[in-house]
């Protein structure tokens, strides 16, 4: 009998580019050397950042040069932080940003991007769902939402179940991770005003959560990672 | 010690002093309240002023939320475009009839209360805006019972009173984390295993719609864990007159009769809460 699942295919999926274009280079070469094609590349949001080669960057993926591959991209915590400095996100005041980076983090992310790379930005996607698959910058909660291989099962689960999906890959945390809920049962019973419903089990099936790693956060250190939507395997891929 | 939690008052006043009753025959030692002490009916001033005078410790509710805010509210406060029509007027009346004292009352109320382990909110433990409807998958559910730390939680927000027992959880996970300077670790496998969570839905003493006109709400037991849900009739016919003579729309009076809200039942009442 033939196997109709034997078809190998890859998706690249990346996230946390934060304006590092080297890195971003360093990630696309890798990507051409896997013996098994890569047939998609999915950045999860997080292209921008404070790196000074961030509107480089940005060209590059607005206008990829032949034989460049076409990543689909959406959007992640840095873009929504230029949405807020340019008054169309929902912190004008843009508080998160200045928390974590103080007034020069403003004032760099302001001239890291200009108003009409902006725009663009806003064209993209909140996240991809593909096939059983939620690609998403932090989750359907939020772009800060940071799943981690710490976050209690119940949450994640919590995130895949909203988005109706069995795996979900996530960029936000910047960590490289596959927690896998693997089995799981819960028994429950509902007592109304009209009496008691006899109890019902509930299974789990097999679940997924990927954190697909940083390309350009951490200088010298890109990672990323290869999911065969066929088999269900991830490889995670690590450049200095 | 018994304790007796209600929601959704909703401007009742007439459900509210039934209930205030009934509370005090079933010899309930402590009150809490879950909040939406305005909204849709026609005594929001008057509904506060007998919470406050009694004391009772009450968290804030949507109504209470978007009267102080403003209609901010995510798109999960109207199950529907039409009870969004509706809920519009309603607040615009609502929002021009309430004293500024109120405002301010219903400005300061905590989002969520503690009580050894119990947690009470309006709607979960996320948002005030958010359904925890009876047949929510029971993974959530337990997540919600999970982020507050507490054994039971209490809410309301649904307006269907309901009590759900969420036991023999066991989930079996492994964790692979793969380090940037460093070879990769092997899966780490875990089983995790909790105890029995509760999660008890008091309904809505002032506008009821688990298919009657009755007020609702509920008592717990502290010492036995026992919740009993208690339904109650009282002059609904009443309210009804004030809704129309107050002249809000005439469809809350309608559905406040029914118990019910055929004309607006939700697109999708499973909706979670995105905020």
């Amino acid at each position: 009998m033939t196997d109709l699942f034997s078809e190998q295919s890859h998706w690249a999926i990346l996230s946390g580019l934060e304006g590092n274009l080297t890195a971003y280079n360093a990630v696309l070469d890798d990507i051409r050397k896997q013996a098994i094609p890569v047939d998609a590349i999915y950045i999860l949001g997080d292209v921008v950042g404070l790196h000074p080669q961030c509107s480089q960057l940005l060209e590059q993926l607005r206008s990829p040069q032949a034989g460049e591959p076409s990543p689909q991209i959406c959007t992640g915590w840095w873009e929504e932080q230029c949405f807020n400095l340019h008054g169309v996100g929902p912190d004008p005041q843009a508080f998160a940003l200045k928390e974590r980076y103080g007034d020069e983090g403003v004032e760099a992310l302001w001239n890291a991007v200009p108003r009409e790379q902006v725009e663009w930005l806003r064209s993209l996607d909140f996240g991809f769902m593909e096939l059983d698959a939620l690609l998403i910058h932090g989750s359907t909660v939020g772009y800060d939402d940071e799943l981690t291989p710490d976050t209690p099962a119940s949450v994640l689960l919590d995130r895949l179940i909203r988005a109706d999906a069995n795996q979900l890959f996530c960029g936000r945390s910047g960590l490289a991770f596959e927690y896998c809920l693997k089995s799981g049962q819960i028994a429950s019973r509902l007592t109304t005003l009209d009496g008691s419903q006899a109890p019902i089990s509930q299974i789990l099936k097999p679940r997924k959560v990927v954190g697909v790693g940083s390309v350009g956060r951490i200088p010298n250190q890109a990672s990323y990672c290869l999911y065969c939507p066929t088999t269900n395997k991830v490889e995670f891929r690590q450049i200095s | 010690m018994k304790l007796a939690v209600l929601s959704c008052i909703h401007g009742n006043l007439e459900a509210l002093e039934t209930v205030l009753h009934d509370v005090e025959t079933q010899g309930c030692d402590r009150i809490i309240c879950l909040g939406d002490l305005v909204g849709y009916g026609p005594y929001p001033n008057e509904v506060v002023d007998r919470i406050r005078s009694l004391e009772i410790p009450t968290v804030q509710g949507c109504w209470d939320e978007d009267i102080v805010e403003g209609l901010n509210a995510c798109e999960c406060s109207y199950p529907s475009l039409l009870a969004e029509k509706r809920g519009l007027r309603a607040h615009e009346w609502t929002n021009q009839v309430v004293r500024d004292d109120v405002r301010e009352y219903l400005a300061q109320l905590p989002v969520s209360l503690r009580d050894g382990n119990l947690c009470f909110v309006h709607g979960s433990p996320n948002s005030q805006h958010e359904y925890l409807m009876p047949e929510l998958d029971g993974f959530i559910a337990l997540e919600r019972v999970l982020s507050t730390e507490a054994d039971v939680l209490f809410c309301g927000h649904t307006h269907i009173p309901y009590v759900r027992s969420l036991d023999d959880t066991k989930i079996s996970i492994s964790v692979k984390q793969i380090h940037p300077d460093g070879p990769q670790s092997a899966p780490v496998e875990q089983s995790l295993s909790t105890p029995i969570k509760r999660l008890v839905n008091a309904g809505s003493v002032g506008e009821p719609r688990h298919g009657r006109p009755n007020a609702t709400y509920v008592i717990y037991d502290t010492e036995s864990e026992a919740v009993g849900l208690r339904e109650l009739p009282y002059d609904y016919e009443k309210t009804c007159a004030a809704i129309v003579e107050q002249g809000l729309p005439k469809i809350f009076a309608w559905r406040l009769s029914q118990g019910l809200e055929f004309a607006e039942r939700a697109d999708d009442p499973q909706h979670l809460c995105q905020r």
